[in-house]
């Protein structure tokens, strides 16, 4: 018998793509603004959440849900600031697999949040793939580890809405040139919004927090 | 990075395709991968031929067509780029955008 070719045209990663629609539909139902923050190990994710729970105090309620391979430090840091936070260890996946946020969001009372955040495993490369049904995706990025990091990582900052510089205020002692990565991010995403942050001095949070509130409230209109 | 759960999807695909069109064998899988997806040819490629062991895809080739970065110039149009670049790999003009280089699809698969 003959070779016959038999053409499929099929998606791969189909079963993490109908999750994140699993996802997409819980969050758009509670009318909740879920946001998926990724970035590298050390880049300042949890503490760029909690300047932006203080800043949102009063202004709307947030919930958190922290992924980290093992421990339950993060999630005991954000505890601290009277808001619901549910931690989820990977143990040894390097991304937050939907399946667990699905479980996660089982702990948390979406109807008492306007907006969620989940801060995924430390990572460029793996947690760029594994959409989690999120409005919105921000990618952090401190000033220490260099401004050639949206070449090196594109699929990342390509798939992200916001790129977060955090730890401008380090900005004197380090070799980074802002203007330069912002024209690396932009080539490999002309739509993404950049904000220039440092939660030690407060630059940049509270443009930032008013850029999230904008988005939740088109979100809930 | 993902190379495993990749190759197994692909794999499980393959073989459904396989047995909806009464496929004794598949010989050959072909599919398209972004330049900017970060997946090593080789390694795909060992999982894929371990995974389809004892299945109809056994022995059957990972034919990997590759999706390349497009870069949009002013002056060339779009032009294929091996990877992601800030300037036009036929004229050098910087600043230019790019797009695609994402794909991850199974195409078709060559049966007998």
């Amino acid at each position: 018998m003959a070779d016959v070719k038999v053409e499929i045209g099929q998606e791969i990663q189909q079963s993490a793509a109908e999750a994140a629609r699993v996802l997409a539909r819980i969050f758009a139902s509670r009318k909740v603004l879920a946001v998926n923050l990724v970035s590298s190990p050390g880049s300042g994710k949890t503490t760029l959440i909690e300047a932006m729970i203080d800043r949102l105090a009063g202004r709307k309620r947030i919930a958190v849900v922290e992924g980290d391979i093992e421990t339950e430090i993060d999630s005991e840091r954000i505890r601290k600031h009277g808001v619901q936070v549910h931690q989820i260890t990977t143990r040894s996946a390097c991304h937050i697999p939907p399946e667990l946020l699905v479980k996660a969001l089982g702990h948390l009372d979406l109807d008492a949040a306007d907006l969620l955040v989940v801060e995924n495993v430390g990572n460029l490369v793996c947690p760029a793939e594994v959409p989690l049904g999120e409005d919105v995706r921000i990618v952090a990025l401190s000033v220490t580890e260099g401004d050639e990091k949206p070449l090196k990582y594109p699929l990342i900052f390509k798939t992200s809405r916001i790129l977060v510089i955090t730890k401008t205020d380090l900005l004197p002692y380090v070799k980074f040139s802002t203007d330069a990565v912002k024209t690396a991010a932009l080539a490999v995403n002309p739509r993404i919004e950049i904000f220039e942050t440092s939660a030690v001095t407060g630059e940049g949070i509270a443009a930032l927090v008013d850029r999230i509130e904008a988005l939740h409230a088109e979100k809930a209109r | 990075m993902h190379e495993f759960g990749i190759a197994a999807e692909i794999a499980a695909a393959a073989v459904s395709e396989g047995e909806k069109h009464g496929a004794a064998k598949i010989v050959t899988v072909t599919v398209r991968i972004g330049v900017l997806r970060g997946i090593v040819p080789d390694s795909l490629r060992m999982y894929f031929e371990h995974i389809v062991k004892g299945s109809p895809a056994e022995g059957a080739a990972l034919e990997i067509e590759e999706d390349p970065v497009l870069v949009s110039c002013p002056g060339c149009g779009e032009t294929p780029a091996p990877g992601l670049t800030l300037s036009c790999p036929a004229c050098g003009r910087d600043g230019v955008a790019v797009k695609g280089g994402d794909s991850l699809q199974i195409v078709s698969i060559d049966i007998e």
